[in-house]
Parts: structure tokens; C-alpha cells; sequence
């Protein structure tokens, strides 16, 4: 799952500037402009590196690329998929290789990798079969890139200055709860979070501590008697989880409206302990704060019931995608091929990585890893099981109304067995997202 | 006319000059903020950056995120077509409208208010999806991908542009336009010779309203221009906004690079503005 | 209503007048409202998918709006937000037209920095205010926190906590909404009654002078009932404007903040269409503020019997 950003109101599109000069080698052959859209634009942490790699491309090949990347949010996929459906797509898509990209598979808008080794044998083989994406029609499409992985983050200077042990591998729900209450007294927000934004990492490990690895991506549904079974109870117990959190204050005090900015800037700046966020955060804060670095580290979401708090989420969501339209281009076919080729080679792969999941044969070989990263380094070492997220599993409507519904549930105007209840509903029920459509 | 001195005339001057720091204020804290280094401004916002506080960092920064001078020229190249063809079309709609009696002619009037209330959102996907069929939208051309936006903005501006220039013209005398007629000229004559000079401050005001308004528009641009060399002013400054993330200082200075242009156009016309908009919105 | 002069006698050249401006909004804007209509009845389940057919009852979203407790609340709060844009907008540019009517300098200082506003961007704006009315180091905050307004406390641990005010919360979400969306278009009035005001002759102030009558007399008596028709055209375009605003808020806001008690008619329905892709629902929605903004203005110039020859 990639880090849904709103970020600001009316964005929709979102690219990079960036210089279009590549200088032309000799003897190849014609230079063409390539069309690419990925979700590497806004602040996304490997932003930096995918300029970087996209313009080392343009001075290998000499061809130009015209770079659409944007921040990854609802708004965009559906862009993009209103893109494919008129006509209007890009050349090179990087995108999301889950249920998102049925409607351009099935539709036949994008090439499979089967196809594109016919041509080009070697297409790929540095990645390892198993973890490439399968689509309904049981082929591949989408070369995977990095990875992700989500877990604590925590401020160390905060946790001292109130006289908190480090959390360990064997963290306690309930050792959090009375180390939340100590920094809450001392002064500090315990947990940085807005649940107006970016609720769904919390949700995501609480589900977990309501049940475990193993049953994490059972999706819940409603008994014929209208009582909610086994997966939808541990869904409501998490948001339970979380509204015991919000009603003992551990969140900040403006979470119901604050930016995910704004409150990642109180972790930042030591005023909260605890961030759960994703392996992109690792590159953003190294961006960002550079000077503060050493404060930081990785630790382990605690943990209750059947859960270890060394068991995580992570994955890999994204890849790229040749659509059909460039590929039968003769003129782009190479260009685009190439392009995935070089994005995806163990070499580029590596600078993307620090310490997420990749698909690559050889794996990747960071080098020179900051504190914050040694200290992920650390932790994914240390976990004992890593699954992908239950969320990605359901509609984007759904999802939307899970998350939207969930400072509802908190500051107790709904109750979290109907948030529940309405999400199951939209996700059987794609497109009709209103009351009472279905029963 | 006894003439006295109104002891309240201080009152008034503090009043009016307290609801002219409110406007005028916010902007200034804006600009003084865009040159304070990364980190004071939420400790001291109040203060004019000077000596270690003062850098031009943040200008740096956005100049290196984003391609302004190309930005500004797809702004210009947007807004200025925009402007010429609502002025063009809803001058000569307005003219007729104003002067001819015809059947329907209440239904017109009905459409172009209705017009008014159409939210933009609700267009949107129809026109993408037409002008992708003309083979406008979604080409990778970047002068059709200007030319996709220029259209529906005309669109969006033309039911207001008319209804002020129709409430001018019908202000106006007619007694002008039949002695021209007298003389000989044709209503095509009459509309260039008499009704725009006449309006000339109305079609001043529907001029800057339109060029303010697409300049401004960023829903309608995000749309239609989606690479880096397409993008118009105003999505730069939402490409800015959303990579600074809490990177306020970043963010003070990519509102004053867009707002700046603005107000220099506004400090050139702005006698313009008023007398036009005035002329058109109040009758008689 | 004005005779139809000899000139305007022959209909052929009015279709060269027409034709353009008319076909260029059947084309980009009421063919695609109408598109709009149909998607209402449709089902759709993204932007860029087709229909999978009708919905079962076709009117199922109509049945919605009636329903939806998110639409009331957006409701409730658009037609609060007219009616405090009519009274405070319109209130105050009547006020500062009066005052600066007045006197005698700056006049014209006035009116250029009080239409400025106007002509800035909303995403600018909405940028500008949330930096104002930020958390942590806003504006207002940090102005409160000096002048010993807000509460803190020192915890043992040596650390001070401040209660910084979340104006953005239930509390105060209406003043933090309303008030830029108020401020912004004061101005706009402003300029419009200015110039009501100047058309009223010196005359008639003199002779009322000279009857004795004394600056709120003249006001109340000769001022407002002269200026009634501009007044009309204000409340209307207020009326009509507030109902259509929807980016300062969507900037600050966002999806319904605080706890889904903040939407508006617009920002609801962009919500629905582009990040809930229910599209046909947010269709229906489209049409409920064409059909509001229709009825409201008429209304409001049948209240305000504005004389007007259409």
C-alpha cells in the first residue's frame, strides 16, 4: 500500500519539472519522447532518485521523457484510469498492481510480461517469478519496483526526556498504554497522527492485534442475522483499539483536523513520541531533517493477543506498466522497454531501496546507510512476519468510507460495528455507495 | 450649507483603515515570511527577517522545484485567449440579446443565469471526454493541451461576461445607435463603431474578470495539462504546496511568485476594474 | 422594457450574434450538464468507467438526498453561509461605502486595497489562511500565545504545554470557514455601492441640509432608499455566490472536517465524485445546487422586487 496523501485540496496532477536535455549517443537510434506516469511526484521520499534515474536514462538513450508523476491519492488513480479509458494514456505507467489496475488489464491497455519476452527474452528476469503480481487471466503485467514496509517510528530524545525504555521486540499493548500515559503527563503527545488523513496505518496493526498474521487479509462480512462474523468483529474491536487511544488523549489534540504534515512535524520536532508510518518516511526524513536524524529510530508496533509485535506490513503494491499503445508503437517499443529495463535493474533498484522488500534475484545492496536507516536495517531483521495490507484487499470506495468514517467512530457519533457494517456494504456493492441500495 | 467639522471623522478613518490592514495585512505577513529561514516561523512570524533570520533560500528553492518562466508563459498564452474570446462571443450575444425582441429570447436569458450556477465539477468529465474524442485533449501536444483548457474556460466565464455586458447595453441610449442607422451604417457597423466604444469599461471589467478567473483556475487546468512543460501558474503553486509538506517558508514564497503578477496587473487597471463593473452591475 | 427601435426590426444578423456564444455553451457547458442529468440515473462506479447500467429505482439518488444525513449538513451550512454573506458581505461594504462616501481623502486608497482581495487565487488564499489559523504556530495563535491568551502550564518534567486553539475543531470551524470566504468579497460590494453612492446627486443631500436634517437622517432617509436598486443587485449576487463557493473552503477543509460537520453543498459533492467515485450520486448532487441556485436567486429578487425588465 503506498501512502494515500490528500495533500492539497484541488490537487490533481502533480509532476516534476525537469530538464528534457539528454544528450544523444552515437549510433543510436532515433531519439523519441516517452510519455511516463508514476506516483513518484509531491513528497514522495524517492522522488529525488527517480529524477535522477530517469535523466541517466535520457543520457544513456538519448531519447526525452516527458515525466507525469503526481502524488498517489484517489484522485489520481482515477485519473489515470480515465486516461487508459479515453485514449490519452501515458507510454510507461507505474502503477498500482493490485485490483486498482483490472479495468486497464482487462481492457487490454497494457502488454503483458509474457508477451514482451517474446520479443525481448530477457525482459524482467531479474526478478523472482513468485513475487511478480498474477492478474485474473493468470499473466503478469507489472515489473515490481521497491517495496514497503510499515512500522513504529520513535522519537528517542522524547522517550528519554520522559524516561521510557526503547520499546523491544516483545512490546506490550499494554506496556504502550502506561508508557503513552507517562509521556502524555510529561508533556508530550504521545502518538503523532491525524486521523482525519492517514488513519489507516493505525487501523491496519490494530486489526492484527485483534487477530494475527495469518488472518489478517480475511475481508469481514455481515451474518444473515445482520451481526457482523469473525473478521468483521475484529475490524470494529480495532477501531476500538483506537478510539481507547483518541479518548485517553494519546493523539494529538487537533488529530480530528490536522494535516499528516503537520502532525509527522511534531514527530519530527520532538514533540511526539510514536509515528506508525511506512518505509518511505526512512527517505523523508532523512530529506527533511537531516540535522535531527540520530533522534529517530525503528522500533515495533506492541502488540496483543496472538500478534507478535515483531509481525509487520509490507509488500510490494507497485510496478510498472508498458501500455499496449507504445508497445506496438515500432518507434517507442525499445524506448519503453528500455525505460522499465534500467528503472527496474538491480543497480537503480538498490539506490531506491534502503531497506524495503524488492522482487530482485540478486536482492538489493544499499550502501552507506544513515542512523535512521541502520535502525530500520535493524528492525526488519528482527520481524518474524511481514503481510500486505488488508485495506488493499477491498474497493477504494469502501476504503474511502472506512477511513473517512473513522473520526466518526472515535469521537463517538457511529459506532464502530456500523463503520464496519457500511464498508462491507460499498465493497460488495462497487459504485452504489448509498443507503439501503443492497440490503 | 452650514459646513461643520465632524468630531466622528477620526472614528471613521480608524475603521476604515482597520478593515484595510485586515486586506492588506495577511499579505504582508506572507511576504515578510517568505524570507525568514526554514523553522522561525512558527516561534516568530511577527518580526521583519533581518540580519540571521533574513534568506532568500525559500526563493531558491521553489525557482529549483519548478520552471516559472514557462509557467508563466502558459499562463499568459491561457488567460490571454480566454479573455479575447469571452469578450469576442459574449459582446456580440449580449448586443443581440440586449437589443432584438425574438421568440425564446426569455428562455436564452433562463439558460445563460442557469449557466451561472453550473458547478465547474459537473462538466468536467463530459468536456474531457469530448475534446479526447476531437483529438484535443490528452494528445501530448502541449499548444492543443492549451487549447483543451482555453475552451471550456471560455465556456465558464461567457454566462457572466454576458449578463454584464447585457445590463450595459441596455443602459445604454438608443438614440445613438438610430441616428448611425440613420446615416446609413449596418448593425454590424453599429456594434463596432457605437456599442464598444460605448461599453468600453464594461468590456474592460469582463476582460480582467476573465483573465483573473483562468489565471486562477486551477481545477480546470489539472485536468488538461499534465507534464511538467504544460503546467499554468497557478498548478505550479499546487505542485509546490503539496512537496513542501510543513515547509512553510517554501510555501510563503510560491504565493508570492503567483500573486505577484496579479497585482501588478491589478495595480495597472485597477481603475478599469471599478469603473466597468460598476457601470455593468448597477443599472440606470 | 424598452421598444423595439426600426433598427432591430430585421431578425437575420441576430443569428451571427447568437449563433457563436450559444453553440460554444450548448457545446462546453449545458451538453455536458446535460450528460450530468443522465449520469443521475445511471450507475457508475469511477471516473473513468462507463455505466453498468441503470439504478434500481431509478431515482434511487434523488431518494438520497433526502436521506443523507452529510447532504443536510451541508445544506444546513451553505444556506447559513448565504445568509451571513448577505448580512455581514453585504453589511459591511454598505458600512465602509457609507463611511468612505464621507470623507473627503484617501477614497481612493481605500478602494484599491479593499477590492484586492478579489483578485487573488483561492488555492493561494486557502494557503495563506491555513498558515494563519495553523495549529502550532499560526498566525492567530502565535498572537494569542504574546498577548497571554491562551492557557499553559508547566509539567514536572520542566516542559510547558500550551493550549494552542484548534480553529479548525467544532468550536470554530463556522468563524474560520466563513470569515476569509466573507472577508474576500467585501470589497466586491464595496466598489458596487461606491458607485451607487456617486450617482445619488449632491442636490438632494443639500436641500435635506438645508431642511435640517442630520447625517443618520440623511442616511436612513435619502441614502438607502436611493441606493435600494444596487443594494437588490447585491444581496442577489451575494445570494448566488455563496452558494457556489467552494475552493477557499475545500483548501482549508478538505473532506468534511471537523468530524463531518463542515461540508458544504460543493465540497460534498466534489468529495462524492472525485475520492468516494461515486459519480452518479455526485451528478445528483450537481443538479440539487443548479436547481437551489436557480430558485434562491429568483426568490431573493422577488423578496428584494428588484425592477428589472426580463
Amino acid at each position: 500500500m503506498k501512502k494515500t496523501k490528500k495533500a492539497i485540496a484541488l490537487s490533481l496532477t502533480a509532476a516534476i519539472g525537469l530538464s528534457a536535455a539528454g544528450a544523444v549517443m552515437a549510433g543510436a537510434a532515433d531519439p523519441v519522447t516517452l510519455s511516463v506516469v508514476t506516483s513518484y511526484g509531491g513528497d514522495d521520499g524517492n522522488r529525488r532518485n527517480f529524477e535522477q534515474a530517469v535523466q541517466e536514462y535520457e543520457d544513456k538513450t538519448g531519447n526525452t521523457v516527458e515525466d507525469g508523476s503526481a502524488t498517489s491519492d484517489e484522485e489520481w488513480k482515477a485519473k489515470v484510469l480515465t486516461d487508459y479509458e479515453t485514449g490519452s494514456e501515458p507510454d510507461v505507467l507505474f502503477f498500482f498492481s493490485n485490483a486498482d489496475a483490472d479495468p486497464i488489464i482487462d481492457a487490454g491497455k497494457v502488454v503483458s510480461i509474457e508477451e514482451i519476452r517474446e520479443t525481448y527474452p530477457d525482459y524482467a528476469t531479474n526478478m523472482k517469478e513468485a513475487m511478480l503480481a498474477a492478474a485474473s487471466d493468470g499473466k503478469h503485467y507489472a515489473v515490481p519496483s521497491s517495496g514497503f514496509w510499515e512500522n513504529l517510528f520513535v522519537n528517542k530524545t522524547v522517550l528519554e526526556d520522559c524516561g521510557v525504555d526503547m520499546p523491544g521486540t516483545n512490546y506490550t499493548w499494554d506496556q504502550f498504554l502506561e508508557d503513552c500515559q507517562t509521556i502524555k503527563d510529561a508533556g508530550y503527545t504521545p502518538i503523532a497522527c491525524s486521523l482525519f488523513e492517514v488513519p489507516h496505518y493505525w487501523f491496519e496493526f490494530c486489526v492484527m492485534n485483534n487477530g494475527s498474521l495469518d488472518s489478517q487479509l480475511t475481508l469481514p462480512a455481515v451474518e444473515a442475522d445482520g451481526s457482523l462474523d469473525e473478521a468483521g468483529q475484529k475490524w470494529a474491536a480495532a477501531l476500538n483499539d483506537m478510539k481507547e487511544l483518541y479518548d485517553r488523549g494519546f493523539f494529538p489534540e487537533n488529530t480530528t483536523t490536522a494535516t499528516d504534515a503537520e502532525t509527522v512535524q511534531l514527530f519530527g520536532d520532538g514533540d511526539a513520541a510514536f509515528l506508525i508510518d511506512g518505509s518511505w518516511k526512512v527517505g523523508y526524513f532523512t530529506e527533511n531533517y537531516p540535522d535531527n536524524l540520530e533522534d529517530y529510530a525503528v522500533a515495533y508496533v506492541p502488540a496483543k493477543g496472538d500478534r507478535k509485535a515483531t509481525d509487520a506490513i509490507g509488500g510490494i503494491s507497485m510496478g510498472y506498466f508498458i501500455s499496449r499503445k507504445a508497445y506496438d508503437d515500432p518507434a517507442r517499443q525499445k524506448a519503453a522497454v528500455d525505460f522499465v529495463e534500467y528503472l527496474t535493474s538491480d543497480d537503480v533498484l538498490s539506490r531506491f531501496v534502503t531497506t524495503e522488500v524488492t522482487a530482485l534475484v540478486n536482492g538489493a545492496k544499499p550502501a552507506d546507510l544513515n542512523s535512521l536507516q541502520q535502525s530500520a536495517a535493524e528492525a526488519n531483521a528482527n520481524l518474524t512476519g511481514i503481510v500486505g495490507a488488508v485495506q488493499d484487499t477491498i474497493s477504494s470506495e469502501a476504503k474511502g468510507d472506512l477511513f473517512g468514517n473513522v473520526v466518526a467512530v472515535v469521537t463517538g457519533s457511529m459506532t464502530a460495528e456500523d463503520a464496519v457494517k457500511s464498508a462491507i456494504r460499498i465493497n460488495g456493492n462497487p459504485g452504489a455507495a448509498d443507503e439501503g441500495a443492497t440490503g | 450649507m452650514k459646513k461643520r467639522v465632524r468630531p466622528s471623522v477620526i472614528f471613521i478613518y480608524i475603521v476604515l483603515i482597520f478593515w484595510g490592514l485586515t486586506t492588506v495585512y495577511p499579505f504582508i505577513w506572507v511576504l515578510l515570511n517568505s524570507f525568514r529561514k526554514k523553522g522561525l516561523i512558527l516561534s516568530d512570524s511577527f518580526s521583519i527577517p533581518a540580519g540571521k533570520a533574513f534568506t532568500l533560500e525559500n526563493y531558491a528553492l521553489a525557482g529549483e522545484r519548478a520552471d516559472f518562466k514557462n509557467a508563466y508563459l502558459n499562463s499568459f498564452i491561457i488567460s490571454g485567449s480566454v479573455t479575447i474570446g469571452v469578450m469576442l462571443l459574449a459582446g456580440l450575444a449580449a448586443y443581440g440579446m440586449a437589443r432584438y425582441r425574438f421568440r425564446g429570447r426569455n428562455l436564452l436569458y433562463s439558460l445563460t443565469m442557469a449557466g451561472m450556477m453550473i458547478p465547474v465539477f459537473s462538466t468536467i468529465i463530459p468536456v474531457f471526454r469530448l475534446e479526447v474524442m476531437m483529438r484535443i485533449a490528452g494528445t501530448g501536444n502541449r499548444w492543443l493541451s492549451l487549447l483543451a483548457t482555453i475552451l471550456p474556460q471560455v465556456a465558464g466565464n461567457l454566462c457572466f461576461a454576458m449578463v454584464i455586458l447585457m445590463n450595459f447595453i441596455r443602459s445604454v441610449p438608443i438614440e445613438l445607435e438610430e441616428s448611425a442607422f440613420m446615416d446609413g451604417a449596418s448593425v454590424f457597423q453599429i456594434f463596432f463603431r457605437i456599442i464598444i466604444p460605448t461599453a468600453k469599461s464594461s468590456f474592460a471589467t469582463v476582460a480582467i474578470f476573465s483573465f483573473l478567473w483562468s489565471y486562477n483556475d486551477l481545477f480546470t487546468q489539472s485536468f488538461f495539462l499534465r507534464y511538467p512543460r504544460d503546467r499554468a501558474i497557478t498548478g505550479l503553486l499546487n505542485e509546490i504546496s503539496s512537496q513542501a509538506g510543513v515547509n512553510y517558508g517554501l510555501m510563503a514564497a510560491a504565493v508570492v511568485l503567483v500573486v505577484i503578477p496579479v497585482l501588478v496587473v491589478y495595480m495597472f487597471l485597477q481603475k478599469n476594474i471599478m469603473r466597468g463593473l460598476t457601470a455593468g452591475a448597477v443599472k440606470g | 422594457m424598452q421598444p423595439t427601435s426600426t433598427i432591430y426590426k430585421k431578425k437575420a444578423p441576430l443569428l451571427v450574434f447568437l449563433i457563436p456564444a450559444f453553440a460554444f455553451l450548448g457545446v462546453y457547458l449545458f451538453y455536458p450538464f446535460i450528460q450530468n442529468v443522465i449520469n443521475t440515473f445511471l450507475n457508475i462506479g469511477g471516473l473513468g468507467r462507463s455505466a453498468d447500467g441503470a439504478n434500481t429505482p431509478f431515482y434511487m439518488n434523488y431518494a438520497e438526498l433526502l436521506r443523507d444525513p452529510k447532504l443536510r449538513t451541508a445544506l444546513k451550512n451553505t444556506l447559513l453561509l448565504t445568509l451571513c454573506t448577505v448580512v455581514f458581505q453585504v453589511g459591511i461594504a454598505l458600512v465602509l461605502a457609507l463611511l468612505v462616501d464621507s470623507i473627503h481623502r484617501g477614497a481612493r486608497i481605500f478602494r484599491t486595497i479593499y477590492f484586492f482581495p478579489i483578485v487573488i487565487s483561492a488555492t493561494a488564499l486557502g494557503l495563506m489562511f491555513n498558515l494563519i489559523f495553523l495549529y502550532k504556530g499560526g498566525m492567530v495563535n502565535q498572537m494569542l500565545f504574546s498577548l497571554g491568551k491562551l492557557h499553559t502550564e508547566t509539567r514536572a518534567s520542566g516542559r510547558m504545554v500550551v493550549d494552542w486553539i484548534d480553529w479548525k475543531d467544532k468550536d470554530h470551524f463556522m468563524t474560520t470557514m466563513f470569515l476569509p470566504v466573507i472577508w474576500q468579497y467585501v470589497g466586491f460590494y464595496f466598489v458596487i455601492l461606491m458607485t451607487g453612492l456617486s450617482n445619488i446627486s449632491e442636490d438632494v443631500f443639500e436641500s435635506a441640509s438645508l431642511d435640517g436634517a442630520g447625517g443618520w437622517q440623511k442616511v436612513r432617509y435619502i441614502t438607502l432608499p436611493l441606493l435600494r436598486n444596487t443594494l437588490c443587485t447585491c444581496l442577489v449576487l451575494a445570494v448566488t455566490g455563496a452558494l457556489k463557493v467552494f475552493d477557499l473552503p475545500w483548501v482549508m477543509f478538505g473532506a468534511g472536517m471537523p468530524e463531518d460537520r463542515g461540508w458544504l453543498t460543493g465540497t460534498y459533492m466534489y468529495d462524492q465524485t472525485f475520492n468516494k467515485a461515486n459519480i452518479d450520486y455526485g451528478s445528483t448532487i450537481a443538479v440539487l445546487i443548479v436547481v437551489l441556485g436557480v430558485v434562491l436567486s429568483n426568490v431573493s429578487k422577488a423578496l428584494f422586487r428588484q425592477t428589472d425588465d426580463y
